[in-house]
C-alpha cells in the first residue's frame, strides 16, 4: 500500500473514530458514587466570599456575619478577638491584599460532609496558613473550620494523590503505615500537654507546642498562693489526609481549661489589652475562675515508626468563666 | 490475498458504520431526539428524586419539562447523587427506583422526618442544571460522566400534585451525525469493494494527468500543440509515448504523437514500420536549434558525421 494510500486510509479511520469518539452515548459502569469536593472555580468563590465577609465583619466591628463563613473553634477564636477589639474599642484589619493560594486539594467523597484543604501564604506576617473548608450538609455554606498557622519556611509535606489527582482522605483511625492513628494522636497530644511527664510513654514528639505550652502552664504555677489547673481534651478528628510517604497530615483541635483559684487575698489580673483581661476584667480575686481556650494544630504523622509531630498551630482564648 | 482481505474488513466495517448511522439518523429524527411525555407522576408530596444509578447513560443529550397545575411554584434539577441524596436525605418523597425508555417508571414512597427540602432548592450552588417556574419549569442538559440524580421539588407550602413530566433524549446533532456516518460507512464499504478488485483509489503521481501533444511535420520537426489545437486542426493520434515509472490504467494515454485528419493511420503506421507502443528508456534523441529557434532532429550517425565540424553537444537530459 502506497504512502498516500496508507494516509488516506488513515484519515478516514480517524474520521471515524473521531465521530465516534465525539460524545456517543455509553453507560456508566458500577463505579462507586462519589463526588469532587469543589471545583477549582468553586474554590475561588469559597475564599473571595469568605474574604468580603470577614472585611465586612472587621469593619463592623461585629463577629455576627463571620457565622456565615466560619464554625467551631475558628469562629469561637475570631468571636473572641471580636468580643476583646469591641471592648478595647480597638479596630481591626482589613485583609485587602490579594489572596495567595498557594495549594489546594480537593478530596473525593462519597457522603456529607465534604471538605477542601488548601495552604494561604500571608506575606506580611510571613507565615503560611493551612486551612479546611468544610460543607456539612448540601444545604449548608462552605465554612472555614480550621486555620492553623506555620512559619512561611516550614516544609509543609506532599500528599498522595489518586489516579483524578485528588489527595487521598484517611480514616482518623486508620493507624496503616504509621506510628499510631490520627484520633490516637490527638489523644497523645491531649495527655502530654496535661501531664507532660507522659511524654516518654505518649509517643510522640515533645515539639515546638508542647515545650511552649508547658512553659505557660509552669508560669502560671508558679502564682504565688494560687491554685492553678490546666486540663486538656482533644476532639474527635474530621480531616486527615495522606502524605506520599504514606503517613498523615491530621487537623486535630485540643479544648484547653486553664482554672484559677484565687485566695481573697491575693489578686489576679491581665494585661490591658489582651484577650483575658477583656474576658475577666476585674481579674480574679478570692474567687475560681476558668479561661477555656481553643488551639488547632496540624500533627504530621511520617510514614513507618517516626513519632508525630505538630506543624503549624492556631488557637486563641474563647471564654472566661468567673466564680 | 492481503488486498483481499483488507478490502473484506474495509466493506464490512464501512456497511456497519453505515447502518449504524442510519438507524441513528432514523431514530433520533431531524431534531436528533426522541421525546415523549407528559407522563403523569402521582404524588401529593413535595419531592420526587431519582434513585442513586437509576440515571446511568452518558453524554445523552436530555430535556425535561415538569408541569404542575394552577401555576403553582415548581423546580426541577440534575446534581451529583451525593449532594442530592443528602439534600433529600431526610424528606418524604416519591423516589424513582427504576426507569426505561421511552418512559417505564417504578417508584417507591420514602418515608422522612421533613416534608420540604430544608433550604430553597434555587440557593443552591452544586446543581449542574436547574430550573424554576410557575406551573412549569424545564432543563437542558447533556449527562456527565459522574453519578448523577434529577430532583424535582415544590418550592414554598405547595406540593407537586398533578406533576406532569415530558422527556426527550438524544445526541446533539444526532441526525447530521447519522448522516456522516452513513457517508463514511457507504465510501468505506465502496472503498473496500475497490481494494477487492484491485482498482486503484487514488493515484500516486500528481503529474500522471499531463498530456502533451507533439507533431512531427514532414522535416521531422517536433511542434508541441495544445489539447485545442489538437481538436482544431483534426489530428489523429498515432502514437503514444509513457514516461518511466508512470502508470496508465487501460485506455489512458499520456503522451499521443497527432497526425492531420485524412491521412491513413494504418498507413502511417506502415511508414513508421510499427504499430504505436510503449516506449520506456528509450535510445538518446539528439536535436539541433537553428537561429531561429526552430528544433531539427538528428540521428546519432548525422551527429557523428558532423560533429568534428558544427556540432557539439551542449546540453544532456535525462527524461526520466
Amino acid at each position: 500500500m502506497s504512502r498516500r494510500r496508507l494516509t488516506a486510509a488513515l484519515t478516514a479511520g480517524a474520521l471515524v473514530l473521531g465521530l465516534a469518539g465525539c460524545a456517543v452515548p455509553h453507560r456508566r459502569g458500577d463505579g462507586p458514587i462519589e463526588k469532587v469536593a469543589a471545583t477549582r472555580e468553586q474554590v475561588t468563590a469559597i475564599y473571595e466570599r469568605y474574604r468580603e465577609v470577614r472585611n465586612a465583619a472587621v469593619e463592623l466591628l461585629d463577629p455576627t456575619p463571620l457565622s456565615t463563613v466560619e464554625t467551631g473553634p475558628v469562629l469561637a477564636v475570631d468571636t473572641g478577638s471580636f468580643v476583646v477589639s469591641q471592648k478595647l474599642k480597638r479596630s481591626g484589619e482589613e485583609d485587602k491584599g490579594p489572596i495567595d493560594v498557594t495549594r489546594v486539594e480537593t478530596p473525593r467523597f462519597s457522603a456529607y460532609p465534604l471538605w477542601i484543604f488548601a495552604v494561604v501564604r500571608d506575606s506580611e506576617r510571613d507565615i503560611q496558613r493551612l486551612q479546611i473548608f468544610e460543607r456539612a450538609r448540601a444545604v449548608d455554606p462552605w465554612l472555614l473550620v480550621a486555620t492553623p498557622e506555620a512559619l512561611a519556611t516550614t516544609k509543609i509535606p506532599s500528599l498522595r494523590h489518586n489516579g483524578g489527582g485528588q489527595a487521598i482522605v484517611v480514616k482518623p483511625s486508620d493507624e496503616r503505615g504509621m506510628s499510631m492513628s490520627a484520633q490516637a494522636a490527638a489523644d497523645a497530644y491531649a495527655r502530654v500537654l496535661t501531664d507532660p511527664t507522659a511524654v516518654a510513654d505518649a509517643g510522640i514528639t515533645e515539639d515546638a507546642f508542647v515545650r511552649q505550652m508547658a512553659d505557660v502552664a509552669t508560669k502560671n504555677g508558679l502564682l504565688d498562693g494560687v491554685q492553678f489547673e490546666q486540663s486538656w481534651a482533644a476532639e474527635k478528628v474530621e480531616h486527615v489526609v495522606r502524605t506520599s510517604d504514606g503517613g498523615a497530615l491530621a487537623f486535630v483541635t485540643l479544648l484547653r481549661r486553664d482554672r484559677y483559684t484565687v485566695p481573697v487575698d491575693r489578686k489576679i489580673t491581665w494585661p490591658a489589652g489582651s484577650p483575658q483581661q477583656a474576658l475577666l476584667e476585674d481579674g480574679i480575686q478570692g474567687t475560681t475562675a476558668t479561661l477555656n481556650y481553643y488551639h488547632q494544630i496540624v500533627v504530621y504523622l511520617p510514614g513507618g515508626t517516626a513519632k508525630p509531630r505538630a506543624i503549624a498551630q492556631f488557637g486563641g482564648v474563647v471564654q472566661g468563666e468567673a466564680g | 490475498m492481503r488486498r483481499s482481505i483488507l478490502g473484506w474488513a474495509l466493506t464490512v466495517l464501512g456497511l456497519c458504520v453505515a447502518l449504524l448511522g442510519l438507524a441513528l439518523a432514523v431514530l433520533l429524527g431531524p431534531d436528533g431526539r426522541r421525546t415523549t411525555g407528559p407522563h403523569e407522576i402521582e404524588t401529593d408530596g413535595s419531592v420526587v428524586v431519582t434513585a442513586p444509578r437509576v440515571i446511568r447513560w452518558v453524554d445523552v443529550r436530555v430535556d425535561i419539562l415538569v408541569e404542575v397545575p394552577v401555576k403553582k411554584p415548581v423546580f426541577v434539577g440534575l446534581g451529583n447523587t451525593v449532594d442530592v441524596e443528602n439534600l433529600v436525605d431526610d424528606v418524604r418523597r416519591v423516589e424513582v427506583t427504576r426507569f426505561s425508555a421511552p418512559w417505564k417508571l417504578t417508584t417507591v414512597d420514602r418515608e422522612g422526618e421533613r416534608s420540604a427540602v430544608q433550604a430553597a432548592p434555587t440557593s443552591l450552588d452544586w446543581w449542574l442544571a436547574d430550573a424554576a417556574g410557575l406551573g412549569g419549569a424545564s432543563i437542558s442538559t447533556t449527562l456527565p460522566d459522574e453519578p448523577v440524580s434529577l430532583a424535582i421539588t415544590s418550592i414554598g407550602s405547595s406540593n407537586l400534585s398533578g406533576l406532569k413530566v415530558s422527556l426527550a433524549y438524544g445526541i446533539k446533532g444526532g441526525f447530521l451525525k447519522g448522516l456522516g456516518l452513513l457517508l463514511i460507512g457507504a465510501g468505506g464499504a465502496l472503498g473496500g469493494r475497490m481494494l477487492r478488485r484491485g482498482e486503484h483509489v487514488f493515484r500516486d503521481d500528481d503529474g500522471a494527468d499531463e498530456v502533451v501533444y507533439v507533431y512531427v511535420d514532414d522535416d521531422g520537426v517536433e511542434h508541441q500543440l495544445t489539447e485545442a489545437e489538437v481538436v482544431a486542426g483534426g489530428f489523429d493520434v498515432i502514437e503514444e509515448e509513457v514516461e518511466p515509472g508512470d502508470v496508465v490504467a487501460d485506455g489512458e494515454r499520456d503522451t499521443a504523437a497527432p497526425v492531420p485528419a485524412g491521412e491513413d493511420e494504418d498507413g502511417q503506421g506502415a511508414e513508421n514500420g510499427a504499430e504505436p507502443e510503449l516506449q520506456v528508456g528509450s535510445a538518446p534523441t539528439y536535436v539541433w536549434i537553428d537561429d531561429d529557434g526552430v528544433e531539427h532532429e538528428l540521428s546519432e550517425a548525422e551527429l557523428a558525421e558532423l560533429a568534428d565540424d558544427e556540432y557539439e553537444i551542449v546540453d544532456e537530459e535525462d527524461d526520466r
